[in-house]
């Protein structure tokens, strides 16, 4: 099988899965399943519980089911919520636009300052500097981030009162956002950096010892001039992996960033439909993320194919 | 040895190189030698027997743990003593080097013709678009037919080859005086070794310059060289012009190299050769050398000048 | 989480080459002459060895923790005092909303936070070994599928799905093992695909083949043995992982509340009103027993990485 055609397969295959899975969760767990549909803790009548199961046409069999279930979902109807009375696409999208602002940013802002002082620290990775800065990254990787997230919240904000503690804005104008944005950005930044300094820090110090490294070296070319000009595009390349792979990860902390800094996002949102047990709500994100997590898989996929000749072929 | 004429181009003394580590290995002891302008002189041995190290040390290109002593003097200057910045500024521009793995040589990700001019975008700070169609002119005159097609190629694209030639295009593009080809023709194939001689050829004759050719292949040396010296466990053995070499040739190791090819019957050496951090007392080549005496088992022998060749064996005191 | 991951990043260079080993061609390292290669002349780095020891002795301490939490803890952490106190002589570090003893609570919680981080490790070790020995053994379409699996399963991002789990059944600890250890497995199929890849060809393996014994036999007694110490670092990184990302489910709420681990502990710390009170007695230490335990096992990890690249490379040395 040619390589985008397998490629092309998986995506499907993982996007089948996605919605097998959030199909079958409901309808497997214990419980009626018209609850497990609507949310607990929903008071309707049993009129309208026998309209429901008609609607949602738990009497039908599971394939009939199954078909309306991907038919709703190309039409991007996500179901309703009975705790916030709105259908959930809607719910979703509204706050996914902070989200993915709030993320999208220091994201790009992390991989960037990762990404370079990485570069630099396996340039030179004997230096004092780069131990330090090395030991340092590491030590942040192993903090939960919102430990970080309530450490930066504590000291910046009720301690030294520099910034707000709740809220994406006082006022909607840009400056007030961005007073509210800086301290989440700053930690979500710092969780995206340490992880792409490690992994620029190794793959740098793996480039390094390649022939075309020492070609470079040999054609004239200076120090930093070596690492910026040949080594690094070579060593970004697992770095563009990595940020697909990651980017489950990165989103989900986020949302916890996102809860401790009390942000109007979709973190709060999961949070008070956790603890509300509005599952429609719930389903509805966990299809919204994994769908934007293999999206991000195939952009990264198209950004290697683009940065890497040897994966292309010649016309 | 000294040679006279034309100015000597390169000048080798003495030159000792050692590694340290857990223990110091000494790699390259004693080694002599000069290249005049538009000469070429083959070095010639076995794997490990140092050749590469001698290259890597004129450009300056060892591992920080490497300790260099001795003279490597360019056009009267003493290479030992620049410093790594002035040393950029010699590298790719006067003296150039080719290497043996041109596919890993090139960097992947970078087109060819991206690489061909970026010596000319780093030393004499060349616009791009200028630089790279002075890469286009150059890959025209290796006689490559689609030379604008190959500009856009990548080296993953390409046969070892095309790529060894590219690399020969990219180090000589800004016409050094000195190139150093470290085992040019290994892993190609015989059409590609041919190939690879004429382009050689063009740049002695075309372009005067010098080469100094590390290879292990005897016939590829003897198409190509003016003189020719053999390495065996870090020192030079035998330094002579090429026909001597081949016709009359003195040290018994080199006869023996010679003995191995396939037209004078393949038969091989006896034993290994020695690991550089233990070498054996008195001559190194002792314990394969079928002439040996009781005294080359106990006194290490020097380079003696003879006729004009040089030769470190008792045979010729 | 993504630091979770960062924590595995340092293989990751080695997972991403072997997802895209179709596009990335072997690079053999550069040798500067014949056999002798410098690289095992380098001198081993005194203040790397004081590492490890530390790591090693802070893992051995956290361990010591969750075995004998009686001989650490002043109390029994259900005891309850008088809520909401400040650290004071008996209580060293306060008591929390309903009065139990912060440190003893502490110490208990070592316990569940590293099971739950050892489990999940675990079985995702387990599964990925199995996985990858079985792509890299058998190959060709095998290979194709099981790694076709791998990229399409573990797109899935844990959290979520855990959160979308936790919220429709009670929550519980084994949910949160299983599907942590259900969905990490990855990096260590692929790592142990490409081993298994390499010592395919080796002369041992062969000669077994040629003896007729059956690929299962081969597998286990030949080709596995060689694959631990590349198994080990892998699997101390995986528990690094699983407990961070236990911590962070525990603070919305989903792990089993009845079993206090360190993540819990926060949780409770922030939402009821530890926060707001100021009182860091009670959300500090677990934060920082959660990273220094989490950080003495990827320290542990990373050591044993470098010792096994420091030995299959002096191996291909003496050669």
């Amino acid at each position: 099988m040619s390589g985008i055609a397998r490629k092309v397969t998986r995506y499907f295959a993982s996007f089948m899965l996605i919605a097998v899975i959030n199909f079958t969760l409901p309808r497997l767990m214990p419980g009626d399943p018209i609850k497990n549909l609507i949310g607990e803790d929903v008071y309707i009548s049993e009129k309208m519980m026998e309209e429901l199961r008609l609607e949602l046409g738990l009497n039908m069999p599971l394939s009939e089911q199954f078909a309306s279930y991907l038919s709703d979902l190309l039409h991007l109807d996500l179901g309703h919520s009975y705790h916030l009375h709105a259908p959930v696409a809607e719910i979703l999208l509204n706050k996914m636009e902070w989200t993915l602002l709030f993320v999208g940013i220091s994201v790009v802002i992390g991989s960037l300052l990762g990404g370079f002082l990485g570069a630099l620290a396996g340039w030179k990775p004997k230096k004092k500097v780069s131990r330090l800065t090395s030991f340092a990254f590491v030590v942040i990787s192993c903090i939960p981030p919102y430990f970080l997230a309530l450490l930066t919240l504590y000291l910046f904000a009720f301690k030294l009162g520099l910034f707000p503690s709740k809220g994406f804005y006082d006022t909607p104008e840009i400056g007030s956002v961005l007073h509210h944005l800086f301290l989440p950005t700053c930690v979500m930044s710092v969780f995206s950096a340490s992880r792409n300094f490690l992994v620029m820090r190794g793959s740098v110090i793996q480039e390094k010892e390649q022939l075309y490294a020492l070609y470079a070296r040999a054609k004239g070319l200076h120090d930093t001039g070596i690492l910026f000009r040949h080594i690094i595009k070579n060593a970004s390349l697992p770095i563009i992996t990595l940020l697909a792979l990651d980017f489950g990860f990165l989103f989900s902390g986020a949302l916890f960033i996102e809860i401790v800094f009390s942000l109007n996002g979709m973190g709060l949102l999961i949070y008070d439909a956790i603890m509300g047990k509005d599952y429609p709500l719930l389903q509805g994100a966990f299809l919204v993320i994994a769908f934007t997590a293999l999206l991000a898989n195939m952009l990264a996929d198209l950004l290697y194919a683009l940065i890497d000749p040897r994966v292309r072929r010649p016309a | 040895m000294k040679s006279h004429a034309s100015s000597t181009l390169l000048e080798v003394r003495d030159l000792e190189v050692s590694f340290q580590g857990i223990e110091t290995v000494t790699v390259l002891s004693g080694i002599s030698f000069s290249i005049r302008e538009s000469e070429t002189l083959a070095l010639v041995g076995e794997t490990g027997c140092g050749k590469s190290v001698v290259a890597h040390t004129i450009m300056h290109l060892l591992p920080p743990e490497s300790r260099v002593k001795g003279a490597v003097e360019f056009k009267g200057k003493n290479l030992l003593g620049l410093n790594e910045k002035e040393m950029t500024k010699i590298r790719g521009k006067e003296i150039a080097i080719i290497f043996q793995d041109p596919s890993l040589a090139l960097n992947p990700v970078y087109s060819i013709g991206h690489q061909l001019a970026e010596p000319l975008r780093v030393h004499q700070k060349e616009k791009k678009k200028a630089a790279l169609s002075r890469a286009a002119i150059a890959l025209k005159c290796m006689s490559f037919e689609n030379f604008s097609e190959c500009i856009n190629y990548y080296p993953s694209w390409c046969s070892g080859g095309m790529n060894q030639r590219f690399l020969i295009a990219a180090s000589t593009m800004l016409n050094p005086a000195l190139l150093i080809a470290d085992e040019p023709s290994k892993g190609l194939d015989k059409k590609c070794v041919a190939e690879l001689e004429t382009e050689l050829k063009k740049l002695k004759v075309e372009r005067k310059t010098s080469l100094l050719l590390i290879s292990h292949d005897l016939g590829f040396v003897q198409r190509l060289a003016n003189r020719i010296a053999v390495m065996y466990a870090g020192e030079i053995i035998e330094l002579a012009d090429s026909s001597s070499v081949f016709e009359k040739p003195l040290h018994p190791y080199t006869r023996g190299l010679l003995n191995s090819l396939p037209e004078k019957g393949f038969i091989p050496i006896p034993g290994f050769s020695p690991p550089l951090n233990s070498p054996p007392l008195g001559c190194r080549f002792h314990p394969r050398c079928p002439l040996r005496e009781k005294y080359c088992i106990q006194v290490h022998p020097e380079l003696k000048e003879i006729d004009g060749r040089a030769v470190r064996c008792f045979l010729y005191p | 989480m993504s630091q979770s991951a960062c924590i595995e990043g340092s293989c990751m260079k080695e997972a991403c080459v072997e997802e895209n080993s179709e596009k990335r061609q072997e690079k053999p390292g550069f040798k500067l002459f014949g056999e002798v290669s410098f690289r095992s002349f380098r001198k081993h780095e005194s203040s790397l060895a004081l590492f490890n020891w530390i790591s090693i002795l802070l893992f051995t301490f956290f361990l010591f923790m969750a075995f004998f939490p009686s001989s650490l803890a002043p109390y029994a952490p259900e005891e309850r005092f008088i809520p909401y106190e400040a650290p004071s002589g008996r209580h060293l570090l306060g008591t929390n909303d309903i009065g139990n003893d912060i440190l003893s609570e502490l110490v208990f919680g070592a316990r569940i936070s590293i099971t739950v981080g050892f489990a999940a490790a675990l079985i995702s070790t387990l599964i990925g070994t199995v996985l990858g020995l079985c792509a890299g053994y058998f190959r060709g379409v095998l290979d194709e599928l099981l790694m076709g699996f791998t990229d399409v399963v573990l797109v899935i991002p844990k959290i979520p799905l855990i959160i979308v789990l936790g919220a429709f059944l009670r929550p519980s600890i084994w949910i949160l093992i299983l599907v942590l250890g259900l969905l990490s497995w990855e990096s260590t199929a692929r790592v142990t695909r490409s081993k298994a890849l390499q010592l395919r060809e080796a002369g041992y393996v062969k000669s077994a083949q040629c003896m007729g014994f059956s690929p299962y036999h081969i597998m286990t007694s030949d080709i596995f043995p060689n694959i631990i110490h590349v198994l080990l670092p892998k699997f101390m990184l995986a528990i690094a992982s699983a407990m961070i990302s236990e911590a962070s489910l525990s603070f919305l709420g989903l792990g089993d509340i009845s079993l206090k681990s360190w993540g819990i502990m926060l949780s409770f710390a922030f939402f009821r009103g530890g926060f707001i009170r100021d009182m860091w007695w009670w959300y500090m230490p677990p934060g920082i027993c959660i990273t220094f335990c989490v950080l003495s096992i990827a320290l542990v990890g990373f050591g044993l990485e470098a010792k096994e690249k420091e030995y299959s490379e002096e191996g291909a040395n003496i050669s």
